[in-house]
């Protein structure tokens, strides 16, 4: 409970920028709420009045409240249409802020932190979450400030005329506005997380199935995977009903609370203090505003269910963004960097494990790349080639030992000038589901059409993309789906050749490519690391083509008998 | 990469795209008519509680103000005013809870009716489609339909039927009042019309923003490492918020308009009610009538105008519909691949397998031609041939996965064409190039085509996979829970559970696609000597690029551009020095 109210707590901080236009919109409802009140509570004086005065009964001044009742309408209708432009946008600038923020908390947590997380989770989180979290102010904040503040006025009006109808009205307002709508949340809430859980569950589980569409058919399993998405879907449906009823049902509660204090306030002003004669205007005014009181309360209960929501929504991307970041760069500005002028790497007695209680994967390692040559890597897979490569990308911090490029320590670099001093081939670069120009340009957002076909030339694509029908245009697909495998990797070869980083990262490259194209690769590659440091993961006999120097698994000198340094090889 | 994604598709809906739309809609309403009359039996008599509330009320007031009437005569009407509220507050409560049904029902049937649609146009639609935008409509798009039904379809009726229920009842106690809510209602839905017929074409456009959005989030959030190794991270922060303060700017300009239907409905509701009061006023004032039916019409003007106004309020709940209706239908309306007559296949063996003269174009050009070979039982065939040749597409041909646009591809002597494509993808074992790895445990996903294989069986195929190994250092094993893609596993990993997936059921056939990449050369030989002696009668078709698993292939098969260049067994193939040999000779 107190870490959720945390959580609203940072929520209400990250919307200090719409502070301004919140409050206006708080101020809007409110008028639209006292407005209609009074419009009621006029009209039921207006014409008791108007009846008794008909009756002879008493003088009566009538142009006055009559023009005043069509002012209250024409009020009403106005706030009620500028509160809802206001509230919108305000959510909508509330939503761009949040995304922003979360985007921003996860990136310096790929990959390290991410790992655990199911990217249909992450998504549903991004996405589903996101808008949970906008819709506090618009479904949670206006109504609950604005029914605060139309109480407040309200029960003061009152309690100038009759003490004891305020007081009536008081005792209504608290059950049907807060006492029933929280038991009601509260039995609502476990119902709230099964909604949200089983909604990104169905998600995740929807994407699986179209991406493996082909895999569940060969193995006549399309049956199996819907009947899972059919049992979430009911589970789904089944936590949604308990919701409406418990909703429903708290509706009702409040109604018949609010009609209570019509009955009691009716029996108080005729049969009590029987109000008849000059006094029954005055009578007829209270019971109105009070049977139009209720509507002050009438968007709490939704609102308390929005809490609910909103609360585990919270939680759960809070849940990702308190993560700590398993690296934290010193920022570009207040540390004076000293960029690198050489490029060799050093490795000095670095030390790796994943967690405290998984196996030690690199144990004291330390080599010297000099600048301008090439490492390769070898071993069987899992033996922490992939390690080494992520912790000179400072995905990692090293348990123990020192990584240095160009003499300087890792940990004394920006993460700027890290990226632009390497560039990756890995075995799980992303292409995005955009154009061929737009997935290269993402190293250098200015580079010129003839800068991209020089790399694509160099990647060896640039016929098989000049051949495509829109080119550089060409969408690439889902993950690269419209490319085949070869045409996917030398895109993102294509795309470091581009970066023009002094120290390239090659995490098997030839992966997936024909012999051919490999070749093709490898002489390319070549090119590319002639005046280059370069570490490559590679099997035996590229490693030989490529590097001038092999570091085999396992790495470390405690993990090997035998010694760790690079062994050096002849030059290619 | 965002230019395209926030680029709207198509322009706004017509009018005759709408009425598509609204007719498939209320089509789905047919199925549930029970609970949907329900909950309509519910509204009225909750209007007709209500009006009777309003009378008691009115009488009440009336014979303590007016006729100075005590607590003892007043009192039944106070009960019967109780009675009044809670059977109005009940029957509410049961139209919220049958309106639900009736929505949860069409929601569950039309998941149902979409998944054996995604399972009818198969893995070659499926290809072409973003897995997010597929994700979110059976998830989002589903629910959007919710309110549609459960709060949109029946206000709809109740808003027409309560109303005229009012007049009724209205007009023999006070017809002025009567006629001042005759004249207003019906100008409110004109208005309400034109206004939302404008806003429902930008609504539109609005939902594929949204589903556009979640596609590219989807994108980036995958994407996040590589985003971060070129750097490019910071500048993406500024294009998700780029794309969210458009979806802003855009979003308001629909409201704008949207709000504008709700605004006259108010002004109507309130300028008339505040006119009963007035003109009843009035004519109280010149003894014209009594307060009884004077009061009575001014409580009952905001009850005639609240069914409106609560539709006002479910209107984005139709639009919303609406704009989902267009994702729905984008796959329930994809064509279906043509159906054939298909017979089962015979349970004995299968023989011989032969493409003969086997054509296939994809749309971007792509293509195969004049592809004929045979595979044998208890034999291996390997493919190779530089990437992009269509060495993948053959397989997908083999596994029904694709069909031949020319040509024919017999299973032992029966064209795939005829043979119900289930019963022969049940005889075939696939380890595609990108596997995927579903949610759940790693026994979860080797036992995918079998889920009663026993745990023996599951060990023996993960251990001739060479997967058992690494399997067991898992804390949880077999149990071990992995997550869409796989992520926590390795590329090497990933292939081998996969490969051990494919081998489970001991198919007849075996299609392996690169089984070779992200193992290295001690781990591959061993692993493809386990799985080939594992499966010593089926018949094998080996995709590869990788040279000495081709050379231990009892035939192979070089294609170049969509045609098969060389075939026929592997040394004498190398030893004439065609197209097999320079493949080889490139090489590393």
């Amino acid at each position: 409970m107190s870490k959720g109210n945390s959580d609203l707590h940072r929520l209400i901080s990250l919307s200090r920028p719409w502070r301004k236009q919140m409050a206006l919109g708080v101020l809007l409802s409110v008028i639209v709420i006292l407005s209609n009140i009074a419009l009621l509570a006029l009209s039921g004086w207006f014409i008791t009045a108007m009846a008794l005065a008909g009756l002879g009964l008493m003088h009566l001044e009538f142009f006055t409240p009559a023009a005043a009742i069509r002012g209250l309408a024409v009020l009403r209708t106005l706030a009620r249409y500028l509160e809802r432009l206001v509230t919108h946008d305000a959510t909508f600038g509330l939503l761009s802020e949040l995304r922003v923020w979360l985007f921003r908390r996860l990136e310096p947590l790929a990959p390290a932190r991410l790992q655990d997380f199911r990217d249909g989770d992450v998504l549903a989180r991004f996405k589903a979450d996101i808008e949970s979290l906008g819709n506090f102010y618009l479904k949670v904040m206006v109504p609950v400030c604005a029914a605060a503040i139309a109480s407040l006025v309200l029960l003061i009006a009152l309690s100038i005329s009759s003490p004891v109808v305020a007081a009536i009205e008081m005792v209504a307002l608290v059950l049907a506005g807060i006492i029933v709508p929280f038991v009601a949340q509260r039995i609502g809430a476990a119902h709230g997380a099964v909604v949200a859980r089983e909604r990104a569950q169905l998600q995740a589980g929807a994407a699986d199935l179209t991406r493996g569409l082909g895999e569940l058919q060969i193995a006549g399993a399309i049956k199996d995977r819907s009947d899972r998405l059919m049992a979430i879907s009911a589970n789904l449906v089944r936590a949604q009903r308990k919701l409406v009823w418990i909703a429903a049902g708290g509706n009702a509660l409040s109604g018949l609370i609010g009609q209570a204090a019509v009955i009691a306030t009716f029996v108080t002003l005729f049969c009590v203090s029987s109000a008849a004669g000059a006094q029954a205007p005055y009578a007829a005014m209270l019971l109105f505003a009070v049977m139009a009181g209720g509507e002050i309360v009438a968007a709490l209960p939704a609102a308390f269910a929005a809490l609910g929501v909103t609360r585990a929504a919270a939680s759960r991307i809070f849940a990702v963004a308190n993560l700590e970041p398993a690296v934290r760069f010193p920022e570009p500005a207040n540390a004076v960097e000293q960029i690198p002028t050489r490029f060799d790497i050093a490795f000095r007695n670095v030390t790796m494990r994943y967690r405290p209680d998984a196996p030690i994967i690199v144990e004291d390692l330390s080599f010297a790349l000099p600048q301008g040559s090439c490492l390769a890597l070898t071993g069987p897979s899992g033996a922490g080639k992939t390690t080494i490569i992520d912790l000179l990308q400072r995905f990692w911090e090293p348990q123990s030992g020192e990584i240095l490029v160009g003499g300087r320590p890792l940990h004394t670099l920006s993460e700027e000038t890290l990226r632009q001093t390497i560039a990756v081939v890995g075995q799980h670069t992303h292409l995005f589901n955009a154009t061929i120009r737009d997935n290269l340009r993402l190293v250098r957002p200015q580079a010129s059409d003839e800068d991209l076909w020089i790399a694509l030339r160099e990647a060896a694509i640039d016929d098989e993309v000049q051949a495509l029908p829109k080119g550089l245009d060409t969408v690439v697909g889902e993950l690269g789906a419209h490319l085949s495998g070869g045409q996917a990797r030398r895109i993102v070869i294509a795309r470091a050749f581009l970066s023009d980083a002094p120290i390239m990262l090659l995490d098997e490259p030839t992966e997936g490519l024909d012999r051919t194209n490999a070749a093709r690769v490898v002489a390319a590659i070549r090119r590319l690391i002639a005046n280059r440091t370069a570490i490559v993961i590679a099997h035996q006999a590229e490693a030989k083509t490529l590097a001038d120097r092999v570091l085999a698994a396992p790495f470390g000198a405690a993990l090997s008998r035998e010694q760790a340094e690079p062994t050096p090889m002849r030059a290619p | 990469m965002t230019q395209n994604d926030t680029r709207a598709r198509t322009g706004p809906a017509s009018p005759a795209e709408l009425k598509v739309a609204s007719r498939w809609l209320s089509s789905l309403a047919r199925g549930v008519r029970g609970s949907f009359n329900l909950t309509l039996v519910m509204a009225g008599l909750g209007a007709a509680a209500t009006i009777w509330q309003c009378w008691l009320l009115a009488r009440l007031i009336d014979g303590a103000a007016l006729r100075g009437e005590g607590l003892a005569p007043l009192s039944p009407y106070l009960w019967l005013l109780g009675l009044a509220m809670l059977l109005r507050l009940g029957l509410d409560a049961l139209r919220q809870g049958f309106g639900f049904e009736a929505a949860a029902t069409i929601r569950q049937d039309l998941r149902a009716l979409l998944l054996l649609r995604i399972e009818a146009l198969g893995p070659a639609w499926a290809t072409g489609q973003r897995s997010g935008a597929i994700a979110s409509t059976l998830s989002d798009s589903v629910e959007a339909i919710e309110a549609y039904f459960s709060a949109y379809l029946p206000q709809r009726i109740i808003a027409a039927l309560v109303p005229l229920a009012i007049l009724v009842v209205l007009y023999p106690f006070d017809w002025v009042s009567g006629t001042i809510l005759l004249v207003t209602a019906p100008v409110v839905p004109i208005f309400m019309i034109v206004v939302g017929k404008g806003a429902e074409a930008l609504n539109r456009r609005q939902w594929q923003r949204l589903t556009l959005m979640g596609a590219h989030f989807f994108d980036v959030v995958v994407g996040l490492t590589t985003l971060r190794q070129a750097g490019a991270a910071k500048r993406q922060a500024l294009i998700v918020a780029n794309i969210s303060e458009g979806y802003r700017q855009a979003t308001m300009q629909v409201l704008r308009v949207a709000f504008l239907s709700s605004l006259v409905l108010e002004f109507f509701a309130t300028i008339a009610t505040a006119m009963v009061a007035v003109y009843v006023g009035f004519r109280l004032f010149y003894g014209d009538m009594a307060f009884l039916p004077g009061l009575f019409a001014l409580l009952l003007a905001p009850e005639f105008f609240r069914p409106l106004r609560d539709m006002g309020a479910h209107y984005h709940a139709r639009m919303e519909a609406i704009g989902a209706t267009e994702q729905l239908l984008a796959i329930l309306d994809a064509p279906l691949p043509p159906e054939r007559p298909r017979h089962p296949l015979p349970a004995a063996a299968i023989g011989e397998i032969r493409f003969e003269n086997v054509g296939f174009a994809f749309e971007n050009g792509a293509a195969l031609s004049d592809i004929s070979f045979t595979l044998h039982q208890g034999k291996t065939l390997a493919l190779v041939g530089v990437s992009g040749a269509g060495k993948t597409t053959i397989t997908k041909l083999l596994l029904g996965l694709l069909s031949p646009q020319a040509g024919r591809i017999l299973i032992g002597g029966t064209d795939l064409a005829d043979i119900d494509h289930a019963d022969w993808q049940r005889r075939t074992g696939w380890l595609p190039q990108r596997p995927t790895i579903f949610a759940g445990t790693i026994a979860d996903n080797v036992r995918l085509a079998y889920p009663d294989a026993t745990d023996m069986e599951m060990r023996a195929a993960a251990d001739h996979a060479n997967a058992a190994g690494f399997i067991e250092t898992l804390d949880a094993g077999y149990q071990h829970a992995v997550g869409d893609g796989g992520r926590s596993l390795s590329g090497g990993q990933i292939r081998r559970v996969a490969l051990a997936r494919a081998i489970l059921g001991k198919p007849s056939v075996l299609v392996l696609d690169e089984p070779t990449a992200a193992l290295d050369d001690e781990n591959a030989r061993q692993t493809i000597g386990s799985v080939l002696a594992f499966l010593p009668e089926a018949a094998r078709l080996i995709v590869t690029h990788d040279i000495d698993l081709a050379m231990r292939a009892d035939d192979v098969i070089v294609i170049a551009d969509g045609r098969i260049v060389e075939a026929g067994e592997p040394r004498a193939l190398l030893a004439a020095g065609g197209a097999l040999s320079r493949l080889a000779d490139n090489g590393i």
